[in-house]
């Protein structure tokens, strides 16, 4: 029965009346001018094969579901860390409706950011007028402590000088003089989100650093780079840190303003890192980076200031671990405490009280360069093969830097890495090349249903389940999750299997 | 910045089916009819986007967006235009510019290999190619290697002249109406022809509402030649010139294509709307009034009026049972276009009121409809975040209506939400969809969790905490049956 008054259904079960599916039929037949339906099939077949897959990976022009968003995407998220900043982007305004429903989506919240609304007068003309008009009514209608600037590509087609438009900006008091509006480059057509979060976050301490007086002292700054987890790994990250006593600034903390509470007061913005520890924070003995690729510069520029910098992939998993609390610990010289050890042990634990379950799995996996390192080095820890690695932001050293991986592991043996693919080569690799499961974002549940592989969503954008980012992925406890999460992801699929004929020999109690 | 992009602007604002923009003085109309943008507010779309949603639902096309690989990485699949066939449509294919293609101008070469790539692997009946900001600046003249790939591969090529800098989202749907009035409607012959043949534009399908359309079109013998352009096939679309009466819906975003439907093809058209059992009798009989006049049979329209008793009786009579938890609560609607007035109608037809609802995105036609069916009807405009936070927390409304970039401020004022934007999971077009737009309302209102985020934590000792009026009574909003 159709969708009727008597017993309304739900949308998944409602076009799948009879009904529905005859008029679905008559549209195919009349309008598809569609091919015999053997011969569908057989194209369909033929998409899978290792001949199209070489036909695949000889595309040039053209890119088929890229696994990755734009510098401004970044740039909005780094800024959004800091206390009460507004982030403007400068061009047209199209392209920030796009990273306000990309963050609220993923993390269930809110998401402020304004745009210069340039048009086509502006791109004649250049932007000053957007940026003098914008910057003011940003700074009255939202009150912000900081605006920082990023750009879309039309202001970077061209070449707007941001940093002549904001002085003269502030001549014309669009803003006070000493109010901050840091700001960085981010054409689109550059790189990819991770670049937009260094430019951005390095623009930020520009504004901050710039002319400092520097007066050392014991703290050191952390900077968590682009990460979808980010709520539930900075609040991870500063629980470590604490119980270590260290003191420390994160640069750029988006925990509280990507997971307000409900509790009557509206929060525009919330939390992040202050205006006056971002200025403190050139004091700092050290800029440690747990994300490599979302930080070059940022560290660079830290490096100037005389400040020891280091950098990690996305501290997952047991020696990931590790390295990142024993570099802090050299640091600050400060002990890792005996609680630490013990939560090492409870993970080491439990990888070995499920071995025999993820042993020789394989995985291929998808996502920014530092995450699918990082998956890819806890996956070789409990004896999984991280077959495919892909990144589209990913680049060449990027590849040798996990083929090293491979190399260190009898388990990376017939692993490879795939800088600079998308999503459609994916598919052929997982078609030609298939794999036990598939790691990565929402846009995974489409390969998931082509070629079967099961779908673990553990990197950024989750738009289709809730609250994953609320639980950290970082650290021993973070490693316990990711844990679950795949051991989860195994027991359901070997069930669903037991659910077929003949299956339910091992559709076992005990696992 | 090409010349083809500017005298199109100038011809698009030019609108002369829009009798607003046909009151302006000579000088005004030059100005163009969109407001201008507001530097450094919260801003909405942009002419591509606009552009792309209008021509997203084309089930069996390939869509290859040219330009910077985040346009298109944006907003790839990000709609929930439902297809009945194939999901070609559900790619995000771009060009990827680089740094080197924009500094070396290597970007038509690029597109015209990308699409010949593209028509390898998917073969599809046509391509519709979308300019975006960077291509318009470097000035890839998109419409040229169009038809030089059309002629080199037998497959029609479709520039959509989307620059983002153009416009607002708005302009993209007239520039997409525009890109299918030129370059496909009309270019191939449906087999057969009716007398009741009918189009609908505007109308993308979000979650399958035209499939709760088409049932009720059928039982009256009048048949849908192309909906523009819910889960529509190129055939369809191309052969839509056939049509006898045009119905459009989405607040006149293709009001440049109806119109110039009616003048090339004599085609009558109205603006109508299937949201709430009113507006969807009230189209159902403009539809079989238009056809009848143009020489359908008579019995139409008795039919017509049949099928509307029967049909309108049987919502009624369940919705019935809901009309008590939802009598009197108070909505702000916060959406755009035409549901700023069809929602309306359909929330009032149940007894609900209307606190205030959005106007952005939406006509001037739009907005008298507004003022004719509330009776204080007050509109706003674009709300900051904090503003309508207020609103909510004030008690100013029992619920929100909106899409996902509000609904977590309405959480956080803790008041009930229900997402009506392209994110939402039902359909709620027609009689049926309207029973579920009501068992949706009521399911929300009554869910135990407002309670528990009005609640203050069992510490605390808070006097200013409002109880909601509306605590779960029963599971689905209902009298336990």
């Amino acid at each position: 029965m159709p969708q009727s008054a008597e017993k309304v259904l739900d949308h998944s079960l409602l076009f799948r009346e009879p009904e529905y599916k005859e008029m679905f039929a008559k549209k195919r037949a009349d309008m598809e001018n569609m091919p015999a339906a053997e011969k569908v099939q057989e194209t369909a077949d033929w998409t899978k094969s290792w001949e199209y897959r070489e036909k695949n990976f000889a595309r040039e022009s053209l890119s088929i579901n890229p696994a990755k968003a734009c510098q401004p995407l970044g740039a909005v998220f780094a800024a959004a860390g800091f206390e009460k900043t507004l982030s403007f982007v400068h061009g047209s305004q199209g392209c920030v409706a796009y990273y306000r429903s990309h963050l609220s989506r993923h993390f269930k919240e809110p998401c402020s950011a304004v745009s210069s609304s340039m048009t086509e007068d502006a791109a004649v003309f250049g932007g000053l007028n957007n940026m003098v008009e914008g910057l003011k009514n940003a700074y009255a209608l939202y009150s912000p402590k900081m605006i920082a600037v990023s750009t879309t590509c039309m202001a970077e087609v061209i070449g707007d000088d941001l940093q002549s438009f904001i002085i003269g900006a502030k001549e014309k008091e669009s803003v006070p003089q000493d109010f901050p509006v840091p700001f960085a480059h981010t054409p689109a057509f550059v790189g990819s989100h991770t670049t937009g979060y260094d430019n951005m976050l390095r623009g930020i301490l520009e504004g901050f650093w710039a002319n400092a007086e520097v007066t050392k002292n014991e703290t050191i700054n952390i900077v968590p780079g682009f990460d979808g987890f980010a709520v539930g790994n900075n609040r991870e990250l500063k629980r470590i840190l604490d119980l270590m006593g260290v003191e420390y600034t994160i640069l750029s903390d988006v925990s509280d303003q990507f997971d307000t509470p409900s509790d009557g007061e509206f929060r525009m913005y919330d939390g992040g890192t202050t205006l006056e520890a971002a200025k403190n924070a050139v004091n700092a003995k050290a800029t440690i980076s747990l994300q490599q690729y979302c930080s070059t510069k940022t560290l660079q520029y830290a490096k100037s200031f005389d400040q020891e910098t280091a950098s990690f992939h996305y501290p997952m998993g047991v020696a990931a671990t590790d390295e990142f609390l024993m570099k802090v610990s050299d640091i600050t010289g400060k002990e890792i405490p005996e609680e630490l050890r013990m939560e090492r042990g409870r993970l080491v634990d439990a990888m070995a009280d499920s071995q025999a379950t993820l042993h020789g799995k394989t995985y291929a996996i998808y996502g920014d360069p530092d995450f699918v390192y990082a998956m890819a080095r806890f996956v070789l820890e409990f004896g999984g093969e991280p077959r495919h690695c892909l990144a589209t932001n990913g680049t060449k050293p990027w590849a040798k830097k996990m083929q090293a991986l491979f190399d260190s592991s009898p388990f990376g043996a017939e692993c490879k890495a795939y800088p600079g693919n998308d999503l459609w080569h994916m598919r052929s690799l997982l078609a030609t090349e298939p794999t036990d499961f598939l790691i990565g974002n929402s846009h995974g549940k489409f390969l998931e249903r082509d070629t079967g592989v099961p779908l673990i969503r553990l990197t950024f954008p989750i738009f289709d389940r809730h609250h994953h980012h609320r639980f950290p992925v970082w650290g021993y406890q973070g490693g316990l999750r990711v844990l679950v999460t795949l051991l989860d992801k195994a027991f359901d699929t070997l069930d669903a299997a037991g659910l077929e004929p003949g299956g339910d020999i091992s559709f076992d109690l005990t696992r | 910045m090409g010349e083809v992009l500017r005298s199109k602007t100038a011809e698009l604002f030019n609108e002369p089916g829009c009798a607003k923009n046909q009151a302006k003085s000579e000088k005004e109309r030059k100005k163009g009819c969109s407001k201008p943008l507001v530097p450094g507010a919260a801003a909405g779309g942009c002419a591509f986007d606009g552009a792309k949603i209008a021509l997203e639902p084309i089930v069996d096309v390939v869509h290859l967006t040219h330009g910077p690989s985040a346009c298109e990485g944006n907003s790839w699949d990000n709609r929930h235009a439902a297809t009945s066939g194939p999901s070609t449509y559900r790619l995000g294919l771009t060009t990827d510019l680089s740094e080197l293609d924009i500094v070396m101008g290597n970007g038509e070469k690029r597109l015209y290999r990308a699409i010949k790539d593209a028509i390898a692997r998917y073969d599809p009946p046509a391509v519709f190619v979308y300019q975006t900001c960077v291509p318009a600046m470097i000035g890839d003249d998109i419409e040229a290697v169009c038809r030089h790939a059309a002629e080199k591969t037998g497959t029609p090529c479709i520039p959509v002249l989307s620059a983002g800098f153009s416009g607002k989202k708005n302009f993209g749907n007239k520039l997409a109406g525009e890109a299918l009035f030129k370059h496909v409607i009309g270019t191939i012959e449906p087999e057969y022809t009716t007398p009741t043949d009918v189009n609908i534009l505007g109308e993308y399908n979000i979650v399958g509402e035209i499939w709760q359309i088409k049932p009720l079109l059928e039982k009256l013998g009048i048949r849908l030649l192309a909906n523009i352009t819910g889960d529509a096939r190129y055939r369809d679309l191309a052969g839509a010139h056939r049509a006898r009466v045009n119905m459009m819906m989405c607040s006149a975003a293709l009001i440049n294509l109806a119109r110039q439907m009616e003048e090339r093809w004599g085609i009558p058209y109205f603006e109508g709307s299937f949201y709430g059992i009113a507006d969807t009798s009230a189209a159902l009989r403009t539809l079989a009034r238009m056809l009848v006049e143009r020489g359908a049979p008579e019995d139409l329209l008795q039919r017509t009026e049949v099928l509307i008793a029967a049909e309108e009786a049987r919502a009624w009579a369940r919705i019935e049972p809901y009309r008590e938890i939802l009598k009197g609560k108070r909505v702000i609607l916060y959406t755009g276009g035409v549901k700023s007035w069809s929602i309306v109608s359909a929330l009032q037809e149940i007894g609900m009121k209307i606190v205030a609802t959005s106007v952005r995105k939406s006509t001037e036609g739009d907005k008298e409809r507004i003022k004719e069916i509330m009776d204080d009807p007050h509109m706003v405009g674009s709300v900051p975040a904090r503003e309508m936070y207020a609103r909510l927390a004030n008690d100013e409304a029992d619920i929100l209506l909106s899409g996902g970039k509000t609904q977590y401020v309405g959480l956080k004022a803790r008041r009930p939400w229900l997402d009506i934007n392209q994110e939402r999971n039902y359909a709620y077009a027609g009689y049926d969809g309207t029973v579920a737009l009501v068992a949706e309302l009521a399911k929300s209102l009554s869910n135990p969790v407002w309670e528990e985020i009005r609640r203050p934590a069992p510490w605390e000792i808070s006097a200013d905490i409002v109880p909601l009026d509306c605590g779960p009574q029963s599971r689905s909003g209902l009298g336990e049956a």
